[in-house]
């Protein structure tokens, strides 16, 4: 295992603008996840140390066809940070990312800290402020997105930037399992799918991972921002495309990018 | 070359009635779409001359991913009978079928002018008569784009929007696909009207009471002897439909 060799090929790809080889074999054995957070959390220090602000986390692999993809049975987290939002209906610039991907997703706030290592999902409605829809812009700092689990962990699950919708709802105004989601480009759908499609339900990937975070030592707060995992398939982008998401009981949310001949 | 319309509807009608797979009429004939409509019009005759009831229409290739895998850009529609309605919770003979698939979907109720006046969650199977599932596209138009039956929950009065209801297929009680009204045609009224106008100008004008089943929210699934198959839709409630048999090893794939 080579924790920092790991970390330093993702800070050059970051650096650099250009992907690095897998780390899985290379870095980190497939199996080790728990280094795979170490290489995260290393990450995450450094970026603190830079004066990057934490807001929140997300929550990935939450589709059960996902995670048979990558040979997991769990899903993953990465950290948030305040650099990585983008106002609702803004353009991100040619260049920000490498090869961004977009889903759409129910974001929760908390109003409360959830400090227990094994949540309950009143736990999570208690804590939880409002909820928002949100795009994420996954990106991946891995080649091609040949990640396999270890690969995604430490690159800060596949963290890019985040769009949040601007019209905070309670949840009892939404029905989180059933809600539908279409995500459209060019008024067309490119990815639809349902609250259930994530872990079953949003709140129980907000109870995953406050329960995963207390036990590695850490945990949601209030006023943090969660990001609970796709409700459809995840697209890439295309540059000069604009994207809107809409989920029903929340509202919608749209984010462009530029052409890359604006860069 | 001429084809014999009636003997390839004749073809798919058998293959039907005994659940027995045919080769694509394709295979042998070259068909274009108004004569494959004009075999699903011969083919739907047999079955109202034998007694079936005309009770709606339906549509197929609503989605964009199946016009593309289709090569596409117009869905496709069908006919329902009688024979095809399955109560909601109803329990359905597999034996009947070739190798069914289930989809959730939305249904329309109709007025005499095609206004639908109710919507439902509701169940489609599917059956290919062709062998292993696979087709061209004049060969599903022919084989009235698969219909095999159709399960209707509670009708209430049409929300003011039905573009993005949640949809969930469960199989034995868990979700196997997850998708939203948005996949039929980006929203079912679209699938409603494009309907409508394919029926009208092939001459066929809704009765009052038809139901119009606007395609699927999701991928299909495999309908498997002893499976309770159950449709979500976000507002409008469930349908359901059990299969007859015992449940093989481990349930459903």
């Amino acid at each position: 295992m080579r924790v920092e060799e790991a970390a330093a090929a993702l800070r050059e790809a970051y650096r650099a603008g250009v992907p690095c080889a897998p780390l899985r074999e290379r870095l980190l054995p497939v199996g080790e996840v728990d280094a795979a957070y170490r290489v995260q959390r290393r990450m995450v220090d450094g970026w603190l140390a830079d004066g990057r602000r934490r807001v929140g986390a997300k929550v990935g692999l939450t589709s059960v066809a996902v995670q048979r993809q990558l040979g997991v049975d769990e899903p993953d987290f990465g950290v948030l940070f305040a650099d990585m939002a983008v106002p609702d209906g803004a353009e991100v610039p040619a260049g920000r990312l490498l090869q961004p991907k977009v889903e759409a997703e129910v974001a929760f706030v908390l109003g409360a800290d959830l400090p227990h290592e094994q949540p309950t999902t009143v736990d999570v409605i208690r804590a939880t402020d409002c909820v928002l829809p949100a795009i994420e812009i996954a990106d991946c700092r891995i080649a091609g997105w040949d990640i396999s689990i270890v690969d995604t962990v430490a690159d800060n699950a596949a963290g890019g930037l985040f769009v949040l919708g601007t019209t905070p709802r309670r949840l009892g105004e939404v029905d989180l399992r059933t809600c539908g989601m279409v995500l459209e480009h060019g008024g067309s759908p490119v990815s639809v799918g349902a609250g259930a499609a994530c872990l079953g339900n949003p709140l129980h990937a907000v109870a995953w991972l406050a329960g995963t975070l207390v036990a590695a030592g850490d945990l949601l707060r209030a006023g943090d921002i969660v990001l609970s995992g796709a409700l459809g398939p995840m697209v890439p982008v295309i540059a000069g495309a604009a994207y809107q998401a809409r989920i029903s009981g929340l509202g919608s949310v749209r984010v462009a990018f530029a052409s890359e001949e604006s860069q | 070359m001429s084809v014999d319309v009636d003997a390839l509807a004749e073809r798919l009608d058998r293959a039907q009635r005994s659940a027995a797979a045919v080769r694509q009429l394709t295979a042998t004939d070259q068909l274009d779409v108004p004569t494959a409509y004009r075999i699903q019009q011969r083919l739907v005759h047999l079955r109202t001359g034998r007694g079936e009831r005309l009770v709606g229409l339906k549509m197929g290739l609503t989605s964009q991913a199946k016009m593309t895998q289709m090569g596409v850009d117009q869905p496709i529609w069908g006919h329902l009978t009688d024979a095809m309605d399955i109560d909601d919770g109803g329990t359905v003979d597999p034996g009947r079928f070739i190798h069914p698939r289930v989809e959730p979907e939305v249904a329309f109720l109709l007025d005499g002018g095609g206004a639908p006046t109710a919507v439902a969650p509701a169940l489609e199977a599917i059956d290919s008569r062709y062998a292993g599932f696979q087709f061209t596209l004049p060969d599903v138009i022919a084989d009235n784009t698969s219909a095999a039956g159709f399960v209707i929950g509670a009708w209430r009065p049409v929300p003011v929007g039905v573009d993005n209801l949640g949809v969930l297929l469960e199989v034995d009680g868990r979700v196997v696909q997850t998708g939203s009204t948005a996949a039929i045609l980006g929203d079912p009224r679209r699938a409603l009207a494009r309907g409508l106008d394919q029926a009208r100008a092939a001459g066929v004008r809704p009765e009052p009471g038809w139901v119009f089943l606007a395609g699927a929210a999701t991928a299909a699934a495999a309908l498997e002897p002893g499976a309770h198959v159950r449709a979500v839709v976000e507002e409008l409630g469930s349908a359901s439909l059990r299969v007859a048999g015992p449940a093989t090893e481990g349930g459903a794939p």
